[in-house]
């Protein structure tokens, strides 16, 4: 395939989406190597013209913000940013394997009943916020307030009608023909299911998992909520650079975004391939 | 006749929701090395019929025998049963050498045996230069050499085809039937072939046996089935175009018997010795077998509605007496649309049907 050539007109509106999209990120990069006098200057500065470290330095020694005069961070984020890849890692992993598994079990072994989805599908059929008092109420009883095994059953529960019908539209597309084929050759289900429905979704498989990383990584509420003392994640470490002393710290702030921006860039440049599979999956040869 | 390789007794399907049964009650002997097509339209039970053979779906009750034994208790996997589906299942994230080698890696067949098998397999196929090409990247006939491949691999005592060619374009259509006839004849495989596509039936098939609604209407040579449908169903889904079926009364006339509906008459011969005859009779003719002749001297005559090309011939539709008939004339001196022709027919190539079983009679 080779790139055709853009008309203006589409180069015109592409550039300016672009420009729409890319600000913010870019301002926030500026943001996280600007020195504290530049975080809320006015008139604005674009480009910091003494570019520092300081805002990267604070989120991990707390005290460092104090060369600058500002105090009041009493937190590393070091706690937020191992919390936030552990809950996010293994609760992904636990709502992809279970979404498969019932993927596979409501397109393959289903009756057809579009109630079962349907009902999986209505965990999210409520903003977070409504079932979060509920989560805590049950969750405290259970003991699982303020614990990771708390934190990642939510995470994975929550994201599991995502993961459950994306990979069941993966499923769907894919011919039952070829399982059966694998059955008559002489794999039992469950090994037709592994070396032939899987490696054929996996395309969606990436697809999802990331789609599915990103709810976690960014998920506020229920770690808001969740979390006392003994865990954290980035979002909510976020919420807490704000100071009684020097108020927001902006550069902070944009440090760890830009800190947690990282491992979905690197995710989804590593599975881009697969991606554009699983994104246009149709292409299973008819 | 030696033992047949396979063996339906009664065999019968019902579904959960229990309205009609998919497969009712099909009794069919198939001998070893032969062809026999499934014929029928779509939902006549054809495929699951074939379903039922290889083990993806179990009988309600009846039999499945394979080389007189029973198989009904064996998985799948076990059967010694290859089957090639219509939309290919070729496992296109695996090259074509791990699609050849799947079902034998799974029988644990030592390395060297497999890739001698494989081998074997894509010559005879002509694949040998596509063994590392990966699959997604084969086209449709490519893809259902391989699926065929495949399946050949695992050395089948008895090979099932679904709809094999249905999802191939004309040409590659028409090049994989050679293909199939040209492997039929090498390896001598007993094959049962399902289709819809009467062509690809009358063209591979030793035997036809036609399905309609679950049951088998008629097994019959590919040779004699096409003459003699024994059910009007038979005759009006077989030939394209098919059959003309004439629903009318007979009635004593001179020497012989008169064929009436309304103003429409044909002389007939007299019934064969010691055949009643009946009143109400269904009378089928081939469009091949009525020739157009002058209008003067001709047994019916009628206004020439349509005429169709088809390359050599012209399929053409005759209305006489509110009957309308399709013949098919050279294309070669062609009567042109709207004008008269007389229509002549030989009465040995006429069949009879009967108006209450709608089952074929010798009647005359």
């Amino acid at each position: 395939m080779h790139a055709k050539k853009l008309s203006p007109l589409l180069a015109v509106v592409m550039g300016l989406a672009l420009a729409v999209t890319l600000f913010p990120v870019f301002w926030i990069v500026m943001t996280a190597i600007k020195p504290p006098t530049d975080w809320n200057a006015s008139p604005a500065i674009w480009i910091p013209s003494e570019p520092t470290h300081i805002n990267f330095l604070t989120l991990f020694d707390p005290e460092a913000i104090g060369a600058y005069g500002v105090g009041g961070v009493s937190q590393s984020a070091t706690k937020a940013v191992w919390g936030s890849v552990r809950a996010s890692i293994i609760a992904t992993a636990l709502s992809v394997s279970i979404g498969l598994l019932s993927a596979i079990g409501i397109t393959r072994y289903g009756n057809g009943s579009k109630i079962a989805p349907l009902v999986i599908l209505s965990g999210r059929m409520f903003p977070p916020a409504a079932i979060a008092v509920p989560f805590v109420i049950i969750f405290s009883n259970v003991g699982l307030t303020d614990s990771y095994v708390g934190l990642i059953a939510i995470y994975a529960a929550a994201t599991l009608p995502f993961s459950t019908w994306m990979l069941k539209s993966f499923v769907e597309d894919l011919p039952r023909e070829v399982e059966e084929a694998a059955m008559i050759d002489g794999r039992s289900r469950l090994m037709a299911h592994l070396t032939v429905t899987i490696p054929l979704i996996r395309g969606g498989i990436f697809a999802t998992t990331l789609f599915i990383f990103i709810l976690n990584w960014s998920e506020f509420m229920f770690s808001l909520v969740l979390s006392y003392t003994n865990i954290s994640t980035i979002p909510v470490q976020l919420a807490r650079y704000v100071t009684a002393t020097a108020g927001t710290l902006y550069g902070v702030q944009a440090a760890l975004a830009v800190l947690a921006m990282v491992p979905l860039m690197l995710m989804g440049y590593l599975i881009q391939s697969h991606l554009a599979r699983g994104m246009t999956f149709g292409a299973i040869k008819q | 006749m030696s033992k047949p390789k396979l063996e339906l007794v009664a065999l019968r399907k019902d579904y959960a929701d229990g309205s009609v049964p998919a497969v009712d009650g099909i009794d069919l002997a198939v001998q070893p090395g032969e062809t026999l097509a499934l014929l029928g339209p779509s939902g006549c039970g054809k495929s699951t019929t074939l379903n039922m053979i290889v083990g993806l779906e179990s009988p309600t009750s009846g039999d499945i025998q394979i080389d007189g034994r029973s198989i009904l208790g064996v998985p799948a996997g076990k059967r010694n049963v290859g089957m090639v589906f219509q939309d290919y299942a070729v496992f296109t994230s695996m090259t074509v050498r791990k699609n050849l080698a799947f079902g034998l890696e799974i029988r644990k067949m030592p390395k060297a045996e497999i890739d001698r098998a494989v081998h074997e397999v894509a010559e005879l196929l002509g694949m040998a230069d596509r063994l590392d090409a990966r699959a997604r990247d084969l086209g449709g006939s490519e893809l259902q050499r391989v699926a065929i491949g495949r399946t050949l691999a695992t050395r089948p005592a008895l090979l099932l085809l679904d709809e094999p060619l249905s999802n191939l374009e004309y040409a590659a259509r028409l090049a994989m039937r050679r293909e199939l006839r040209r492997l039929q004849q090498e390896i001598g495989l007993t094959i049962i072939y399902v289709t819809h596509d009467q062509i690809e039936a009358l063209s591979l098939a030793d035997r036809i046996a036609v399905m309609r609604a679950g049951k088998i209407l008629q097994v019959e040579q590919t040779t004699t089935i096409y003459d003699t449908p024994d059910h009007v169903f038979v005759a009006s889904f077989l030939g394209s175009p098919p059959m003309n079926l004439l629903r009318g009364n007979l009635e004593a006339h001179g020497q012989g018997m008169l064929f009436r509906i309304g103003q429409f008459r044909l002389q007939l011969p007299p019934p064969r010795p010691g055949m009643a005859m009946p009143r109400g009779v269904t009378l089928g003719v081939r469009p091949e077998s009525l020739q157009v002749v002058p209008a003067e001297a001709a047994p019916l005559v009628g206004q020439v509605l349509l005429a169709e090309p088809r390359g050599p011939e012209v399929v053409l539709t005759v209305e006489s007496a509110a009957v309308q008939l399709k013949a098919i004339a050279p294309s070669h001196g062609r009567p042109e649309e709207g004008s008269l022709v007389g229509l002549a027919v030989d009465p040995a190539s006429l069949v009879f049907f009967s108006n209450d079983t709608s089952h074929r009679m010798e009647l005359c």
